[in-house]
């Protein structure tokens, strides 16, 4: 049996979503016209020159996929959370999740809901955070729009000690499909917030999950992102807008996915905003690990620091390609990129672009990438104490990985972190070489 | 020094060993016995480094020639990690930094490495901080270096304390000391010193490469060699460091032009 193509299904599952407002179907009839006529780009696109598609677009992951039955195994984080969000197959589960200790500075709500209740506020919000772009995933997100989550500190100054945990399900297992999350975070002025976000699949399916993040002044949202997908497509992609004084702190891990394509775009609308963009990824196999991130600096005295490393065995492959534009307003602009890759194989292949724009004088801009392979004397030193050089070599890149982190303050979530790498580089066939 | 069996624990025979095709041990004899402390001295580049090396089992040199057994066993037959998990150790000249691994998780894989080798459990997180820090104080060192990553940024001295403390941790039979004094002030010289030397007993042997006679002060050897040019030029006890200390390796050059050596 053929799959369908994904232009009727998207065709047939957008018209039976049945919108409130004006606001919401506007965007939905836009976004599947936009689909409808470009479809998935091609390789000769600037932006998908290294991202295959072409599997993905042969439409197997097509279909939406079925509110699933079966109840996932519970992965409870080593970490006390404020609250669990649970979206399985892209519906918030009230019955899965756990908002029992939020604190009334706190407020989440479906977007299925507001979609019913509030379709007016939810369009507006949509345009303020997320607006309409010429994106293939985000076409799709918005044609297919059903649930999600809007998560909001409402409180000014209100610090939120213990993160919320929202746990994407991806179940497969019965069909493949996909599935579609919408999610929206705004974050009071002075106020503070910890996200974990982890994504668990099965089957042969497509995660497409978009964010739209607003921070008040002097607001700060630290976000920690852990994808082992499992043989499934992701499609990440976050929109951050930044006020006066605000700092975004994005940790980010991803290993085991057929194909992850982590897209990142922070915009400093405030003076004196710091984002802070750190990540590693393990790809083995044939993986496809792929980043692509945009911080638009525009105006002055803001700071980004963006620290990407990947570690890539047997035929994985992985991208990066970071853009700093710095806007002509952006006077005293600091801002550092680098990103390092290590190959475990000769055939594990790498792709870096770092790319500078720069329309004001007076701005600190660096970036750097390296490709390499582990120090072989370290892997001496290691086992010249006893350690075997397997085990040797997971310790390097362990090391390599878990430096990106080192430098935070919170423990807490870096560890996390660390450990979530640990867990897949105990997977990676580590290569003699 | 009592206590001196008749087995050796190191038996090298006519090693030679080259690396990217140029030879540069030369057919070494060496017999060190269960207990013993050797000194092995020699100019810059006469191959001392390469000699500890090739017994650590580091794979860029290949051993073209000669035998070494170990406690009556086939060294050059075992990879690196075997022969630390056999007990060998090497205190290396120029110790490796790893940024990302804090030292005290590499002391515990370490240890745990060879523990698993000997069939004993994992050794206990508590327990190990302990007997970390009774062999931290018996080479004077700071307890904020555990915390840090392995040899990133530590000064010199730090280094070399820190091999000794990985020594100290992992309790080797052979403990081969390459250059352990270099860059140690006169206090941290004393303080290293004493630290081998409460390590020092019946059942150990150590090998030190040394170019000073003053680490010789405080660890006396039983035998002192000098190497050059890849071979062993002399053998003595403690008294030939103090004669090299006076008259330099000038009689290196002699020798060689005596035996028709030089071309
Ligand atoms: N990997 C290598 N590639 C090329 N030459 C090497 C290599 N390792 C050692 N050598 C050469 O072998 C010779 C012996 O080096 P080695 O490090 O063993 O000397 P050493 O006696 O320890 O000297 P020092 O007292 O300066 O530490 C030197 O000429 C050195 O340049
Ligand atoms: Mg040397």
């Amino acid at each position: 049996m053929v799959a369908k193509t994904w232009t009727e299904q998207v065709h047939t599952s957008s018209l039976k979503f049945d919108d409130q407002g004006a606001g919401l179907k506007r965007r939905r009839e836009h976004a599947l016209e936009q689909f409808m006529s470009d479809g998935f780009p091609s390789r000769k696109h600037e932006e998908w020159r290294y991202t295959p598609l072409s599997r993905l677009a042969e439409g197997p992951c097509s279909p939406l996929l079925e509110p699933s039955e079966g109840i996932p195994e519970s992965s409870d984080l080593p970490i006390e959370m404020m609250a669990k969000v649970v979206l399985l197959n892209g519906e918030f589960r009230q019955d899965l999740s756990d908002l029992s200790a939020l604190p009334p500075a706190v407020r989440i709500q479906s977007l299925n809901q507001m979609r019913r209740t509030d379709p007016d506020q939810l369009a507006s919000l949509l345009d303020q955070f997320l607006p309409q772009t010429s994106h293939p995933f985000h076409h799709l997100s918005d044609a297919l729009l059903d649930d999600g989550v809007h998560i909001e500190v409402v409180e000014e100054g209100a610090k939120i000690e213990s993160p919320i945990h929202i746990l994407h399900i991806i179940d497969g297992q019965a069909h493949s499909g996909s599935a579609h999350v919408t999610g929206l975070i705004q974050v009071a002025t002075g106020a503070h917030l910890d996200v974990i976000e982890e994504i668990r699949s099965t089957g042969e399916v497509l995660g497409n999950l978009r964010w739209g993040i607003g921070l008040d002044p002097q607001a700060t949202l630290k976000r920690v992102r852990a994808f082992r997908p499992e043989c499934a497509s992701i499609f990440h992609g976050t929109r951050v807008v930044q006020q006066q004084g605000s700092r975004f702190d994005d940790l980010f891990s991803s290993s085991g996915g057929e194909l992850i394509r982590n897209e990142l775009h922070v915009i400093h609308e405030g003076t004196g905003c710091h984002c802070e963009l750190l990540g590693a990824y393990v790809g083995r196999g044939k993986e496809h690990l792929d980043h692509h991130t945009t911080i638009d600096h525009k105006v002055e005295d803001c700071t980004s620091r963006e620290v990407y490393r990947g570690v890539l065995s047997d035929r994985a492959r992985g991208v990066f390609s970071g853009m700093i534009h710095v806007h002509q307003d952006a006077q005293r602009t600091d801002a550092k990129q680098s990103n390092d890759t290590i190959l475990l194989s000769d055939t594990a292949e790498a792709n870096t672009r770092p790319r500078l724009e720069i329309y004001a004088d007076d701005v600190k801009c660096t970036h750097g990438a390296t490709i390499g392979e582990l120090d072989e004397n370290a892997i001496f030193y290691l086992r010249s104490r006893g350690v075997s050089v397997d085990e040797a070599r997971k310790i390097m890149v362990r090391a390599f990985t878990s430096e990106v982190f080192v430098q935070m303050e919170d423990r807490q979530l870096s560890d996390f972190i660390v450990n979530e790498i640990q867990e897949s580089i105990q997977a990676v066939e580590v290569d003699h070489g | 020094m009592s206590g001196k069996k008749e087995n050796s624990m190191l038996e090298i025979k006519g090693l030679c060993a080259s690396v990217e095709g140029t030879t540069i041990l030369r057919g070494i004899d060496l017999d060190v016995k269960a207990g013993e402390v050797h000194a092995i001295m020699g100019p810059n580049g006469s191959g001392k480094s390469t000699l500890a090396n090739v017994l650590a089992g580091r794979e860029d040199y290949s051993v073209d020639a000669g035998t070494v057994q170990y406690n009556g066993i086939d060294l050059l037959e075992l990879s690196a990690d075997e022969r630390a998990c056999e007990g060998i150790f090497l205190a290396f000249q120029y110790p490796v930094s790893i940024p990302g691994i804090s030292n005290a998780y590499f002391l515990r894989t370490a240890l745990n490495a060879v523990r698993r080798y000997r069939d004993e459990s994992e050794v206990d997180p508590v327990d190990f901080l302990e007997l970390v820090r009774s062999k931290m104080d018996l080479v004077g060192m700071d307890e904020k270096l555990l915390h840090r990553a392995v040899n990133d940024g530590f000064s010199g001295g730090e280094k070399k304390r820190n091999e000794i403390l990985q020594m100290a941790v992992l309790d080797p039979k052979l403990a081969i000391l390459d250059e352990t004094d270099s860059g140690l002030d006169i206090d941290a010289l004393r303080i290293v010193a004493e630290g081998v030397n409460a390590l020092r007993k019946e059942e150990r042997s150590i090998v030190v490469v040394t170019h000073y006679q003053r680490l010789l002060d405080y660890i006396v050897p039983d035998h002192v060699h000098v190497l050059s040019d890849g071979k062993i030029a002399r053998s003595g006890d403690k008294s030939l460091a103090l004669e090299l200390e006076k008259e330099g390796y000038s009689w290196l050059q002699a020798d060689d032009a005596k035996a028709g050596n030089n071309a």
